[in-house]
């Protein structure tokens, strides 16, 4: 066993010791602390990078590591990284339990990089169980009027009941095939669909990565953990958790590329009610977190789409979109969170003007907008394109006209967020300042918005590799 | 085809330097206005070089054709490319050679204007978008620069767009040149649907070799004839063409005289065979243009700006080239006479605005009374021009014009009904009276034209520069430089030269402007001696000249009777300084009103486009549209509003939710296997 495959693991699980320690300590010094998170963050996505092309199996071959989940090991990461540039002030969670945030922020971020590389039940089981207790800690974390212990309950209990239909699931499965392994259970699922057990046991064991996706109808706890949570925590939970569920689900529903056509028409159902649910509902938010957890919502059936084809150009699309959603979300929350520089929850008219309080927060937020609608030359674009031609080519025509049409719907919404940072009269909202390492991540995540957008020929080559790996 | 034959290395130059030269210019350099014009006169000059090296060495009686694919969709394919045969390069030269002059003259004219590095810019558009259509190969390509001149021509025409009326101006000739060009593309659309190939040579061939249907053949003519119509200003739709006088006068010179206008015409010999095959088209070619030759010479008579005056001339010479054209296509004649014209025109009528422009940069008025009264025959080089280019515009000989007008009455004179001979006649007796009026009262002023001449004292313009801009640096006197530019049939409601037009004294000429007028007269003292040698180059043969005496009798016999009759009326002395047709009151207004074609334009306006289109229109974008998307936005937040009540706070209702969709689906899953 070579423990350098389990590289990126390792180091988060140090830096989870350290933080540990840090927790322990009686005096509280914030801005050290930060410095150390920093640190250790930007040595991970060093760490993760270096273990990208690494191959091989561990823990008798219950946990794979191919370049598939070494991307979004990467992706974790960098997702880890980018919520931690944004946490230098943390206003809404106390002082001392700053170290807390960040051990339990490693410790989901662990969870998850496992789980994009467990191929076997009962590790995908622990690694998301450990993901989502995590998370369950954070989300109340916040210092607050009794929103934060609602969002963080309803987070628990619906996280419990998909947890619990994903057992049932999961064991059912199981018991059909007398295997925990993916690669075992794979070459009997085409026989298992065909029985009531198999459909109940797939259809339920989703169940979990539909929940952490929010895909209807496990979409319930994110408009309130969206704005019950610290921002810093919502950016997270926006960003790299849905990569690593997108991660998963591509891997568990490429185990059975026969699912036939009853168990395929509701994944369609699915995606295009999330979507249209999710766009429509969105119109009609104030709160920004919320608006935009609603726009989660309707993303996850953008992935539904991208996933449900079960071909290799939707798995690419899904893969692509899944990093770029990682970014763009990342963007619209990073101003978010540089806004709302007390931490409270922002209302879309409080952006009013924001192209004059601070032209480079503006420029990200059109952009990160955009994106988010799938304007091109955006990536957000180049991603949409990617999963709606691939669901084309598979006679999904249906879908991809609701999903253009939800695109049009979803304009509407974004559309109110440009038109507040740039059309609204700021009136006497103050200026914006920006710190300068703030100033070169706006830079950073502009240019990756639209150079990748155009030229996402390297993006795609790698996820295409990353595919074969699954499919 | 190589890469490095020069033939195409020459046109690619053609095309690209005034591209350059325009992008160059407006994204970097127009602040800086000498530097602007040296980029534009040096990618001017090298077409002018590349132009006259062209039609004196290449040998083109066999077309020279480069084509490449530039879009191809499917079926679709649009080529892009170059073609080259007598028609485009004699037009080459004369677009090149003129333009080259106009930019010249305007660095005296438009010297010290705070646009000067746009001006240039919008020149170098113009030189890009005319010597692209002249040398289309096909005709989705001649349409697009057909376009691009018009938009040349519009920012141009309203280049002092700080002024209303010229603004006003080049909105006028934009929309009303596109209302001509629906037709043009219509046109295009018919003979792409049917035919399948806008290739001006294979389209040419086939209209030749009858391979296309007479119908198509005429429809498709007809149509293209609209965008002629448009571009060519002729009736109805010339009334852009007048108000086209607002730009600058070097401007009004180079498009809307010798080059841009005669596009028009141009198209029409481009396209002769296709006209030719069609006795049809050809007749609706010949009635309008001779309502326009008629129409516009007698408006020619009334008209007291100078600009008018040569304005209306333009038009009624472009509608006598487009006699000729389609009179020599329905005698079987060849494009010729039409084209020569066109030839000569260009110079002279060039030459005609460039002299129009000394004056009037001279003496800041549009209006050829004052002008005289104030001594502008001491301007000893551009009165002497004008009057050469006056005669050449009469038809006298020696000058130019006397061929190319003789040609054309000859071309005329093959037609079984001599009335259009008649008319033709008549039009170069009108022009002959109209052009010699502005000279006699420019070289024999008189102490008082009451008629005429407008209470306007050109000294007493004292808001004349209240135009928003400062006055330029040396600027002292008030008086000089300012371009009343009246709204045709107002009052000479003076307004700014739109330019802080700074110099201290009334200057002599100065060379940068005179050298394009000598160079120009020239061309007009030669060009009729050069016919045989263009029919030669055009056509390949010269055909045999035989003098048809009565003709050349009664031709210029019309011309002098014209130049006499102004004579009589305007230059003796004791001159009554009225027009004969001021003993026809009616009529005399009929003519002050310009037909009344304004007004019949406003009348059809009010009462179609805005009376009935507008109207429904607007009330189906109201009502229909709008109400419709407004229907559709509504209901869709209203959805949103309606599905966000399934997000309640009670989360023993959201889990149920939950599990009744799972075992909904689970349920649907296990029956439906």
């Amino acid at each position: 066993m070579n423990v350098l495959l389990f590289g990126p693991e390792l180091y988060f699980l140090g830096a989870a010791l350290i933080f540990f320690s840090l927790t322990l300590k009686r005096k509280v010094q914030v801005k050290a602390d930060y410095r150390i998170a920093l640190a250790l963050a930007a040595g991970g996505v060093a760490v993760s990078v270096l273990c990208l092309f690494q191959q091989g199996e561990l823990f008798f071959k219950a946990y794979k590591v191919d370049l598939f989940s070494q991307i979004f090991k990467f992706a974790l990461a960098l997702g880890f990284f980018l919520v931690i540039t944004i946490s230098h002030n943390l206003a809404q969670i106390e002082e001392r339990y700053h170290a807390e945030f960040y051990l339990f922020l490693t410790t989901t971020t662990i969870g998850m990089m496992m789980l994009v590389s467990a191929v076997e039940l009962l590790t995908i089981y622990v690694a998301l169980e450990l993901s989502s207790y995590s998370l369950y800690i954070l989300v109340p974390l916040r210092r607050g009027d009794g929103i934060d212990v609602e969002a963080g309950i309803k987070y628990l209990f619906i996280g419990a009941v998909s947890s619990g239909f994903m057992l049932f699931g999961l064991s059912y499965i199981f018991g059909a095939t007398h295997s925990t392994y993916l690669t075992e259970i794979m070459p009997k699922m085409a026989q298992l669909v065909q029985s009531p057990i198999g459909v109940l046991g797939l259809l339920f064991s989703l169940a979990g990565f539909f929940f952490k996706l929010s895909v209807f109808p496990f979409h319930f706890w994110a408009p309130d953990v969206y704005q019950g949570a610290a921002n810093q925590v919502t950016t997270f939970i926006a960003t790299a958790s849905k990569a690593a569920a997108v991660a998963v689900l591509l891997r568990l529903v490429a185990l059975g590329s026969s699912y036939g056509y009853n168990f395929t028409q509701v994944l369609v159902m699915l995606s295009i009610i999330s979507m249209t649910l999710g766009n429509l509902v969105a119109i009609v938010q104030k709160d920004f977190k919320r608006m935009l957890a609603y726009s989660s919502i309707a993303h996850a059936g953008v992935f539904l789409m991208g996933v449900l084809t079960i071909k290799e150009a939707g798995y690419i699309g899904a893969v692509y979109y899944a990093l770029a959603y990682l970014v763009m979300n990342f963007t619209v929350f990073m101003v978010l969170s540089e806004v709302a520089k007390d931490g409270r929850d922002l209302k879309i008219v409080e952006l009013a003007g924001l192209w004059k309080r601070s032209p480079i927060l503006g420029l990200s937020l059109i952009l990160g907008i955009f994106a988010l609608a799938g304007v091109p030359p955006s990536i957000g674009f180049t991603g949409k394109l990617l999963i709606f031609t691939s669901a084309m080519n598979q006679g999904y025509f249906w879908l991809v006209l609701i999903g253009a049409v939800n695109g049009t719907i979803s304009l509407y919404y974004y559309l109110r967020v440009v038109y507040a940072a740039f059309f609204m009269d700021p009136g006497d909202l103050p200026p914006v300042t920006v710190s300068f390492p703030t100033r070169l991540l706006n830079y950073a995540l502009v240019a990756i918005i639209i150079g990748f957008g155009v030229f996402p020929d390297q993006i795609v080559r790698l996820a295409q590799a990353a595919v074969k790996t699954v499919l | 085809m190589g890469s490095c034959d020069p033939v195409l290395l020459g046109c690619l130059l053609t095309v690209f330097l005034p591209l350059s030269a325009f992008a160059l210019i407006m994204i970097f350099t127009w602040r800086y206005h000498k530097l602007s014009m040296a980029i534009s006169l040096v990618a001017s000059t090298i077409p002018l070089l590349i132009a006259w090296y062209f039609f004196f060495t290449l040998d083109v009686k066999q077309p020279i054709i480069y084509n490449f694919n530039w879009l191809v969709s499917d079926q679709v394919k649009v080529p892009f490319g170059f073609l080259l045969d007598p028609t485009s390069v004699l037009m080459f030269v004369i677009v090149a050679t003129i333009s080259w002059l106009v930019q010249i003259y305007s660095i005296g004219y438009m010297g010290g204007d705070p646009g000067f590095g746009r001006y240039y810019a919008d020149l170098s558009l113009f030189a890009l978008a005319m010597l692209g259509l002249v040398i289309s190969s096909g005709l989705l390509q001649l349409y697009i620069f057909w376009e691009l001149v018009g938009l040349a021509s519009y920012l141009l025409i309203g280049f002092w767009y700080e002024k209303f009326s010229a603004s006003e101006a080049g909105k006028k000739a934009f929309v009303v040149t596109r209302f001509g060009d629906i037709g043009f593309f219509m046109g295009l659309v018919f003979l792409t649907l049917y035919f399948g190939s806008l290739d001006i040579a294979t389209v040419n061939s086939a209209a030749l070799t009858a391979k296309m249907p007479p119908w198509l053949i005429t429809t498709s003519a007809l149509l293209i004839f609209c965008g002629i119509m448009g571009k060519s200003a002729q009736f109805p739709i010339h009334v852009w063409l007048p108000d086209a006088m607002e730009g600058p006068t070097p401007v009004s010179a180079l498009l809307h005289s010798a080059t841009m206008v005669a596009a028009g015409v141009f198209l029409l010999t481009r396209l002769f065979p296709l006209f030719a095959a069609s006795a049809t088209a050809m007749s609706v070619v010949l009635v309008i243009s001779t309502i326009t030759l008629l129409l516009s010479s007698t408006i020619g008579m009334v008209a007291t700006d100078i600009k008018q005056v040569w304005a209306y001339s333009t038009v009624s010479q472009l509608g006598f080239m487009a006699m000729g054209l389609s009179a020599a296509g329905l005698a079987a004649g060849t494009l010729f006479p039409g084209y020569y014209h066109l030839t000569t025109h260009a110079a002279f009528k060039a030459l005609l605005f460039l002299c129009s422009g000394v004056f009037i940069h001279h003496f800041g008025t549009n209006d050829f009374f004052v002008m005289a009264t104030q001594g502008g025959r001491k301007l000893l080089i551009p009165m002497a021009t004008i009057t050469i280019a006056a005669l050449a515009l009469a038809g006298i000989f020696p000058f130019a014009g006397f061929f190319s007008k003789e040609a054309i009455l000859g071309a005329l004179a093959h037609l079984p009904n001599k009335m259009w001979l008649v008319l033709g006649l008549f039009g170069a007796f009108l022009t002959a009276y109209y052009a010699f009026r502005v000279i006699f009262v420019m070289l024999f002023p008189k102490e008082k034209y009451d008629k005429y001449h407008l209470e306007t004292d050109p000294h007493a313009h004292a808001p004349a520069h209240s135009h928003g801009h400062g006055p330029g640096p040396g600027f002292t006197h008030d008086d000089a430089h300012i371009h009343p530019d009246a709204k045709p049939g107002h009052e000479h409601d003076e307004s700014g030269h739109g330019a802080g037009h700074g110099h201290d004294e009334p200057h002599g000429v100065p060379w940068v402007m005179s050298f394009p007028l000598l160079v120009l007269a020239g061309f007009t003292l030669i060009l009729g001696f050069c016919q045989g040698s263009l029919e030669k180059y055009l056509l390949g043969e010269s055909a045999p000249h035989h003098i048809e005496y009565g003709l050349l009798v009664s031709a210029v016999s019309c011309a002098f009777g014209g130049i006499a009759l102004a004579w009589f009326d305007w230059g003796r002395r004791g001159a009554k300084c009225v027009g004969f047709i001021s003993y026809v009151p009616v009529l005399e207004n009929f003519f002050i009103q310009k037909w009344y074609m304004d007004h019949f334009w406003r009348w059809f306006l009010n009462t179609f486009i805005y009376g009935i289109f507008s109207r429904a229109f607007t009330y189906n974008d109201r009502r229909v549209v709008d109400g419709g998307v407004d229907a559709v936005a509504f209901s869709t937040v209203g959805s949103g509003r309606l599905l966000s009540f399934i997000q309640t706070a009670f989360l023993q209702y959201n889990l149920l939710f939950m599990v009744l969709v799972l075992a909904g689906v689970g349920i649907y899953l296990l029956m439906g296997r």
